[in-house]
């Protein structure tokens, strides 16, 4: 093999250089770039998450993904299927595979819902969502997603990390990885969960796998200590912490004196201000109390059942505002009715979960486009899977897990607005038109985000691994604008 | 049965080796000559002149000695993952012997502490973990055994050959051990979906993640890529991936259940015990039977003994089982047959067929019966909860209910209870031998006693609720009565009684004694019949392990697998290795009876002396944890697209030296850490740092961070708080409620720890896959799902976080301030002393002096009185750089 060089080294000796103590890393894909380093010696030096050029120009610099957790249904919420309504209650030949298993007929449960059209494109949006319905101009539509797992366990990892075997790291870690982030006083991927706890899996889902953790997400909470460790212990004052850490400044100076050059050292004090400097920044992007009465209205803050994930939306735009490259919303968690997984009464779980929801984010939408941050910043709608058109039981609305067609939703970050691609068959079950896989969705926001899917890259295991796998993987290019 | 073969096709050898790659990592091991060096007086053993040959060839230098403190702290930590104690810094200070270092290796080397610090190096070679991962993310049953092997594996030393031997197939090595199967739960570590969305691409999933961590950890292979296409840099055709695989391809997938294996030389002692058994028990027998045939008859107490229904077998159909005392005819559910019995005709039952009566017996009663069976039941191992089994004579009823069972367990046992409370009586197990046994199950409602007798043999008893048994609206036989869970096997003389009968009649039914019932008053008055009851038949010990089980000696054919697709098979392959190394040959495989023992073949190729991988890739491991980084930096792989050994003769002596000294990994540690170039200092020197600012000449010694382990463990030590007590299942240490609620079910998230637990060592800590601990996390605890063979070293401000506002940190700065305050009077020699702990070198006036302004600020400025004071110092002292680096 023949290893390019770099000023003079090998790849792998620059490396050993460059990354400071990152053993083993491949930042394959971040020297293959153009200068990515080369005329850039900060970018080197300052750390992992230091800024990076993108592959090509980005039209979003940052991501907000609504992951709704559970699986919505598609034939409920987006995906209009008139006949569904004509057949609801009787038992039809019709292929599933879900929890519980492959079956060759069901009872069908017509939508629960009306659908009406809204907007100039005319888009079918279920009743479920009359806020967001007003924003279909700017969402574009998958209706033909299909996923390789319908279980919970392994179809969260694969929406999150690509695969869905465990170890991979997620989206975000990539985003950060490939990227860096522009506030290093904030975390680049930031998660927010359910007050009922995380999805199944937990740390897995904003895992950075075989990556340093530097990239994994951190869990930012709306109310309260935003991150873990980050309030000062109880009976502290900032003051008080201050002088300690001039002590500690000292102290380590000291220390370094005697050991000059080294930079692991010297990157260890600085962290410590940067610590420091969180403690306030991270704070004070969670005050939204500093929002304006109307626009903590617009996100539903005035309202029990939104102001949850109203709080999130809001927060999720103020990251933005603030550099964070990657934030993942959690509707819903822990199990059962806690999240989107209606396999009961589905008409009290849709209700609940789009009520917490809709006007949320609808209004970080609306928010987001007023202030001129759409455009830059990709938004993402959609769960780990959809759910059948047929019922689970015997009896009841509930609906089992549908993995073979289901709808997801982008907006902002270089999308086309008011549009809708792919197809379900006529029940809404199965993709039938233009299938896409997870692995196209990832295309399309790394693409968004100015990363080839294709290059960007990480060596680990002696393969080249990539978000979308070994093979080519081409975004949706339907919707891009 | 399993099925043998009277002749086996030899195993095959890899299919047509390719010729032997020449790259350096595949050439045969050949002991390199020691060089000669200019300075023949710096080398402390041939180690140093490979490393000084280098250094002179360059015109390097190497950095000074380090000096003492600093090479305690070193070595101390490099060995035993601890800090040394003020008293061993005393004691090794003052001592001018010539051979003191050695004398502190040694020391250190024997310490168990040692296998704690080491063991954790193989775990995160081998992804250990304690969970599953995936939704419900379940634990691993008594996976812990598994690290304490490869703990005690450290401390005793055992020769890495016999070390890999084991964890691949410990299960086929003649006369194999309970540590040697606990070995084998090396099969078990990985990620686990117990719900797969497609169960047969999973199972090769698992075993991908097996034959791939083999080849890293063992071989330095990343024969993974091969999975789905040929190696793009090295010649690892897809057809050896699938060769390679074929050695695992047998092993049953896992189940989650642990295997009971009787513990090591218990099964003569319990051979011996059982002879001596069964002849006193033919001797009470034998003397009861003469006892019973001269009793006088004595009349029955009441009707006919009690006994309200009885099941003989005769006279019925299928659909109507007779009762011939009382009427009661049972209703008959699927096909029971009539065969010879016991006595007369019995009952078979083939799985799906019952009967049911109604509830002849609630208040006291027996019910008592003959059952033959060649196979044991249903329940876990080790349950003891009689509703877990399959039904003999059930009225099990949902939920906590007044309802009583005599079910078939696994192994052979017969469990019975009442429900409300849940009270069960486990019998011994074995009675699955195809003869017929006799249940008789008793319970007294005035006392609530409850007792099993087997055989007419007590086999325990307890005591239940005193309430009317009344829940069940029938009595279901040969199943639970709850539906399902039938039981297979025969049934005869099925026989209800309203009243608890005595140990003497029970024996007279279980033995079958001359003159019935009736003679049962003389029975109790035989003194051969009470020591017949305490005669306790000797138990098996036995311990619960997770280990590996194949699916028998015959293996399934293997295929190439079409771009990793195991639902495409390709072409036909025969267990091999790969071609690469085609110098050696993969031996024939012996079958045993349980396994094809091709993983026992694989092994003998692995730790060949002639393997040149094996040896060098563990040579470079121990040399990584030494110094920082491998001679291979990329220590999982040493093809083509690792990196090359900065000293491959040092390499390729230091394997040679391996095996000349019987493959003792703890003689190796000794010869790198009393090396010249292992005591050098981390020299900061500017012409060195020019010439070779990466070190790869070892011209200096590189410094480290402490592991997120070391941290942790250090501050316990500090605190003097540390437990270093070994072994056993793990522990689990209070977690942030910020952290437990990232769980989807936060409650049941994490366990608890009393003070003394939450003080262990960081080793024994649950390892779960979807919680990781927070400080070990934000420290580079290694991934484990894949084979981590370095863990990363950032620098994150998360980490100063944890350490600056984390619980954990403060507590441990609170307890270090109160053990200060107890060991030294005044505030200076408080602090002096606490930077001694911290630093293990006296401390210089001038930290003293900082942080005394920093108390005197707090206290002043900040209103903080002494101890808080105090404790703040103590954080800043944590959470200096001199703590958490070792130079």
């Amino acid at each position: 093999m023949h290893e390019g060089t770099f000023c003079g080294r090998t790849r792998r000796e620059f490396l050993w250089q460059a990354g400071a103590g990152f053993a083993g890393i491949g930042l394959v894909d971040a020297l293959s770039r153009d200068g990515a380093f080369g005329s850039d010696p900060a970018a080197a030096s300052g750390g992992p998450m230091a800024p990076k050029p993108p592959h090509f120009a980005a039209r979003a610099k940052a991501v907000i993904f609504l992951f709704m957790y559970g699986g919505p249904s598609q034939v409920d919420t987006f995906d209009f299927k008139p006949r569904l309504y004509e057949l609801d209650g009787k038992t039809i030949d019709i292929d599933t595979k879900g929890r519980g298993g492959s079956k060759r007929q069901g009872r069908v449960v017509g939508p629960k819902w009306a659908f009406r059209q809204y907007g100039q494109c005319g888009k079918h949006v279920s009743d479920l969502f009359p806020h967001l319905a007003r924003c279909v101009d700017d969402l574009a539509f998958v209706h033909s997603m299909y996923a390789e797992s319908p279980l919970h366990g392994s179809a969260m990892l694969m929406m999150n990390s690509g695969r869905i075997l465990s170890g991979a790291p997620c989206l975000g870690s990539w985003v950060t990885y490939g990227l860096g982030t522009e506030n290093q006083n904030l975390p680049g991927f930031c998660v927010m969960l359910d007050p009922t706890g995380g999805p199944i899996s937990g740390a897995k889902n904003w895992s950075s796998g075989y990556m340093p953790a530097v990239y994994q997400g951190t869990v930012l909470r709306a109310v309260g200590e935003p991150i873990l460790d980050l309030a000062l212990p109880a009976g502290m004052t900032r003051a008080e912490q201050r002088r300690l850490l001039d002590t500690l400044r000292e102290q380590d100076t000291a220390h370094l004196a005697a050991r000059p050059g080294d930079s692991d050292l010297a990157a260890r004090i600085a962290s410590y201000e940067l610590a420091f400097r969180m403690q306030s920044h991270a704070p004070e992007a969670i005050e939204l109390d500093r929002e304006p009465a109307h626009v903590r209205r617009l996100y539903g803050l005035d309202d029990a059942r939104t102001a949850d994930f109203g709080r999130k939306c809001l927060l999720a735009r103020r990251l933005v505002e603030r550099g964070v490259r990657c934030i993942q919303i959690y509707s819903g968690g822990s199990h059962n009715d806690h999240n989107w997984d209606a396999h009961g009464d589905l008409v009290f779980n849709h209700t609940t979960h789009a009520g917490a929801t809709d006007r949320p984010i609808a209004g970080l939408l609306l928010d987001l486009k007023q202030r001129g941050l759409l455009e830059s910043t990709l938004v993402v709608w959609g769960g780990e899977f959809g759910r059948q058109p047929t019922a689970e039981y015997a009896e009841g609305t509930g609906r089992d897990h549908d993995s073979a067609g289901f709808t997801m939703w982008l907006a902002g970050g270089g999308i086309r607005g008011g549009i809708t691609v792919g197809a379900t068959d006529e029940l809404g079950n199965r993709a039938v038109e233009k299938p896409f896989h997870v692995k196209h969705l990832h295309a399309t926001i790394l693409t968004q985000l100015g990363l080839d899917p294709n290059r960007l890259a990480y060596l680990h295991a002696g393969l080249d691994q990539k978000l979308v796998g070994v093979e080519r993987v081409e975004p949706i290019r339907e919707l891009i604008a | 049965m399993p099925r043998l073969l009277p002749c086996l096709v030899p195993f095959a050898f890899a299919a047509t080796p390719s010729a032997q790659d020449d790259w350096w990592a595949y050439r045969p091991l050949q002991r390199p000559a020691v060089p000669a060096v200019a300075d023949a007086a710096w080398p402390q053993n041939p180690i140093d002149h490979f490393v000084r040959h280098g250094l002179e060839r360059r015109g390097l230098t190497p950095a000074p000695a380090a000096d003492r403190h600093t090479l305690l702290r070193r070595v101390t930590y490099d060995l035993t993952g601890l800090p040394p104690t003020p008293a061993e810094i005393d004691a090794f200070v003052a001592d001018a012997s010539p051979d003191a270092y050695e004398r502190v290796v040694d020391r250190l080397l024997a310490s168990p502490q040692h296998g704690v610090k080491w063991a954790q190096h193989w775990l995160d070679v081998v992804r250990y973990a304690e969970t599953d991962g995936y939704e419900r993310d379940r634990k691993k049953p008594f996976v812990w055994r598994y690290r304490d092997w490869v703990v005690d594996a450290c401390n005793q030393d055992l020769p890495y050959g016999r070390f890999l031997r084991a964890q691949l197939a410990g299960d086929e090595l003649p006369g194999a051990t309970v540590a040697d199967l606990v070995a084998t739960g090396y099969y078990r570590l990985g990620i686990w979906d117990d719900e797969p969305t497609d169960r047969e691409q999973h199972r090769y999933d698992d075993l991908d993640g097996i034959a791939d961590t083999t080849a890293r950890s063992m071989l330095a292979i990343s024969i993974g890529c091969a999975r789905c296409h040929d190696h793009k840099k090295d010649p690892l055709p897809q057809r050896d991936y699938y060769a390679f695989l074929a050695c695992f391809e047998n092993i049953a997938p896992y189940d989650l259940e642990a295997r009971v294996v009787p513990i090591d030389g218990a099964r003569e002692r319990f051979e011996q015990a059982t002879a001596t058994y069964a002849a006193e028990r033919a001797r009470l027998l034998a003397r009861l039977r003469e006892v019973a045939a001269a009793a006088t008859l004595a009349p029955a107490p009441r009707g006919d003994f009690g006994l309200v229904a009885h099941y003989g077998g005769e006279g019925g159909s299928a659909a109507r089982i007779v009762d011939d005392v009382g009427g009661h005819h049972g209703r008959g559910e699927g096909q029971l047959v009539v065969v010879p019995g016991r006595r007369g005709q019995a009952l078979r039952a083939d799985g799906d067929d019952a009967f049911l009566v109604p509830r002849l017996v609630q208040d006291s009663f027996s019910v008592t019966f003959w059952v033959r069976a060649d196979r044991g039941g249903h329940g876990p191992t080790g349950g003891t909860q009689w509703h877990q089994g399959l039904g003999l004579v059930d009225g099990e009823v949902p939920g906590v209910a007044r309802d009583w069972g005599i079910t078939w367990f696994a192994d052979g046992r017969v469990l019975a209870g009442v429900g409300d409370p849940d009270t069960s009586i486990v019998s011994p197990p074995g009675y699955d031998d195809g003869e017929w046994h006799h249940v008789a199950f008793t319970r007294d409602r005035d006392s609530g006693r409850l007792a099993l007798h087997l055989d007419g043999v007590l086999v325990g008893e307890a005591t239940g609720n005193r309430e009317l048994l009344d829940a069940p609206a029938s009595l279901a036989v040969a199943r639970l009565s709850t539906g399902g869970r039938h039981f297979r096997g025969d049934l005869d003389e099925i026989s209800f009684f309203d009243r608890a009968l005595s140990p003497a009649e029970v024996c007279c039914l279980g033995q079958d004694l001359p003159q019935g019932l009736a003679a049962a008053p003389a029975l109790a008055a035989a003194p051969e019949l009470a020591a017949l009851q305490r005669l306790q038949p000797p138990t098996l010990a036995t311990v619960e392990v997770l280990a590996v089980r194949e699916n028998g000696p015959l293996p399934p054919p293997s295929f190439v697998r079409q771009r990793g697709n195991v639902h495409t098979p390709g072409a036909a392959v025969e267990p091999g290795v790969p071609g690469l190394l085609g110098a050696i040959r993969l031996p024939a495989a012996t079958p045993t009876t349980n396994s094809s023992g091709r993983r026992s073949a694989l092994a003998a190729w692995i730790t060949d002396h002639g393997n040149p991988l094996t040896w060098r890739v563990i040579v470079n491991r121990l040399w990584q944890h030494h110094f920082g980084r491998g001679l291979v930096r990329s220590s999982n792989d040493f093809g083509r697209l690792g990196d090359l050994p900065t000293h491959p003769e040092l390499l390729d002596w230091l394997a040679c030296e391996l095996i000349a000294r019987g493959e003792s990994l703890k003689s190796m540690h000794r010869l790198l850490v009393t090396s010249a170039t292992y005591r050098m200092a981390c020299s900061s020197d500017a012409g060195g740092l020019a010439a070779d600012p990466l070190g790869d000449s070892l011209w200096r010694f590189e410094r480290r961070r402490l592991t997120g382990e070391e941290v942790r463990d250090s501050m316990l030590m500090v605190t003097g708080e540390l437990q270093t007590g070994l072994g056993g299942p793990s522990v689990f240490p209070p977690m942030p409620a910020q952290v437990l609620a990232t769980s989807s079910r936060p409650d049941e998230a994490w366990g608890e720890a009393t003070a003394a637990e939450a003080a262990r060592r960081s080793l024994y800590i649950h390892v779960k896959r979807s919680l990781p601990e927070p400080l070990l996390a934000a420290f580079d605890r290694a991934d484990t799902d894949t084979s981590c063979p370095v863990r990363f070293a950032t620098v994150q401000p998360t980490q100063a976080l944890t350490l600056l506002n984390g619980e954990f940190a403060h507590r441990m700065a609170t307890r270090f301030a109160v053990r200060l305050a107890a060991e030294a009077r005044d505030l200076r020699s408080q602090l002096t002393r606490g930077l001694e702990l911290v630093t293990q070198r006296p401390a210089r006036a001038a930290d003293v002096e900082r942080l005394l302004a920093l108390a005197t600020d707090l206290r002043r400025d900040h209103g903080r009185d002494e101890a808080t004071a105090l404790q703040r110092c103590c954080l800043v002292l944590l959470n200096g750089n001199e703590f958490l680096y070792l130079d």
